[in-house]
């Protein structure tokens, strides 16, 4: 079996996918929060949402863990955005216990939710497939977005198998590059 | 004929691609168009292509078309420029190489999809001689891989073994009622088959090798329109990478797609179709490996005179695949 062909050098910069769809949603306080105020942060934008009970619980254990990883950097220079896909049960109350629930606390975590009209446009813009099935759960893709500290998109995993050391590795290589 | 060199050069000088700046900032300029043509046959293997739609217009794309043909007909409307990016299957591909087809392979998308059905006279492919195989049509994809499973066996595809051209359904009827002694299935109906339990499965290129190392379906473009619209291109192969990964990590989501999409009518076969392909192997595999080996098969065969390494300079460009793994990652 050939070696991972994707596996990238050390020191190989990210590519620069572009702009990263901007967005501005209501946070688990209630207050807003656009991508644009994480502007000099390194931010990972993912989606999930509340009730799921199988996969998007194991891709936030695996954010928070490797929040958890970043050590100081987590918060001060690096943030987590999990925008909820299913917003009209997902309001803050609910985003705020899910987040207690599966550790994610802390201020480098921001839970997002809004109108169906703001999420499902956002949802797009990253290229995530998400629809309501008859028994009321949501499928959806599981996409994480890395962003740098200018606002470009740099890098995404698909799906919730991915090797958390790669994208440790990632976020610190965006740290490295600093901003503009 | 436009060489390989011609085609990186038209590329580089047209947009940049290979030194578009780099700074963090920076990024892709939107497509240079907003059309893309795909086509669309009765296989799902090609799944990702069919539920790639809302990737697209993600990427830019507004005006998505597809442009319907059957799988004898995806070479001339690829060819012709009628359908811009599609899938394809590998080894009818390496035939349209050889014969000059302006098109560019950009990338395998996943490997097997294709099973041999064959009756209790046909154990292993070596049987095949002296049998009738059924086929929809000579030089259709199934006419082709079967010719690459025969030379692989050391079987003349042209003497050994007896062709029967008919409709699908009609293929599928006399295998079951043992009038022919193989039929080359893709999904669904490969499923269908198994489900209705006509025939055994004597290979299956998901899971047999050699068949299984080697892509099935690869990303391919007009060549024309890979080098007028290089940003478009890979904008449109990152969607369909994309959902590529969706029908592996998702199955149930993407064989619901197919089926609200028209695509095919059975979800259960769809849904089957998604989990028996493996559609996470384009990080993987090496593309170049799988042209390789099939024009070297089709070779031993006599259905193409090109050496390898000449088709793979000719109608590979593995630039935007390379680029994309760097990006998208799973």
């Amino acid at each position: 079996m050939p070696a991972l062909a994707h596996q990238p050098g050390r020191d190989a910069r990210l590519p620069s996918i572009g702009a990263a769809p901007p967005f501005a949603l209501t946070t688990a306080d209630g207050g807003r929060l656009a991508l644009a105020d994480l502007r000099g942060k390194v931010v990972a934008v993912t989606f999930i949402y509340a009730t799921c009970t199988d996969t998007c619980p194991l891709l936030t254990a695996k954010l928070a863990a490797l929040g958890t990883r970043m050590g100081k950097d987590f918060g001060a220079k690096v943030a987590f955005v999990a925008i909820t896909i299913d917003p009209e049960r997902d309001t803050p109350d609910v985003l705020r216990s899910y987040a207690q629930a599966h550790g994610a606390r802390g201020a480098g975590w921001a839970f997002l939710t809004g109108t169906p009209a703001e999420i499902k446009d956002v949802a797009q813009r990253y290229g995530v497939f998400a629809r309501k099935t008859d028994r009321g759960d949501v499928d959806h893709t599981f996409l994480t977005s890395l962003v740098d500290r200018d606002g470009a998109l740099r890098v995404q995993y698909m799906g919730v198998r991915f090797d958390p050391d790669e994208m440790l590795r990632d976020l610190r290589s965006l740290l490295r590059e600093g901003g503009r | 004929m436009i060489t390989r060199r011609d085609l990186l050069r038209g590329v580089a000088g047209t947009v940049g691609l290979l030194g578009w700046p780099s700074g963090p900032a920076s990024g892709e300029p939107p497509p240079e168009t907003t059309r893309l043509r795909l086509f669309r046959s009765p296989s799902i293997c090609v799944a990702p292509q069919y539920i790639v739609g809302e990737l697209l217009r993600a990427e830019g794309f507004s005006d998505i078309e597809y442009v319907k043909t059957t799988s004898a007909g995806i070479s001339k409307i690829l060819a012709s420029g009628e359908v811009d990016v599609s899938l394809y299957f590998v080894a009818p591909l390496v035939i349209r190489l050889d014969a000059g087809d302006p098109v560019t392979v950009l990338g395998g998308v996943h490997p097997g999809c294709f099973e041999l059905f064959g009756t209790d006279r046909v154990r292993v492919t070596r049987d095949l001689k002296g049998k009738t195989v059924a086929i929809t049509e000579m030089g259709q994809s199934a006419h082709v891989f079967l010719a690459s499973m025969l030379a692989h066996v050391g079987l003349d595809p042209n003497k050994d073994v007896t062709f029967v051209e008919h409709p699908a359904a009609e293929c599928k009827r006399l295998l079951a009622e043992g009038k022919v002694d193989a039929y080359l299935a893709f999904p669904p109906e490969s499923q269908e088959l198994r489900a209705r339990k006509v025939g055994h499965v004597v290979v299956n290129s998901t899971v047999d090798r050699p068949w299984s190392q080697y892509f099935c379906c690869m990303a391919t473009g007009n060549r024309e329109f890979v080098r007028k619209h290089p940003i478009a291109t890979k904008r449109a192969l990152r969607a369909i990478l994309k959902a590529a990964d969706i029908c592996a990590l998702e199955p149930e989501l993407a064989a619901r797609a197919l089926v609200d999409g028209g695509f095919t009518p059975r979800y259960d076969y769809a849904l089957q179709t998604m989990k028996d392909v493996p559609y996470n192997k384009w990080r993987v595999y090496d593309p170049e490996d799988s042209v390789r080996f099939y024009a070297l098969r089709l070779r031993e065969a006599g259905m193409i005179k090109s050496a390898p390494q000449r088709l793979i300079a000719q109608g590979t460009d593995w630039r935007f695949l390379n680029e994309l793994k760097k990006e998208l990652k799973g």
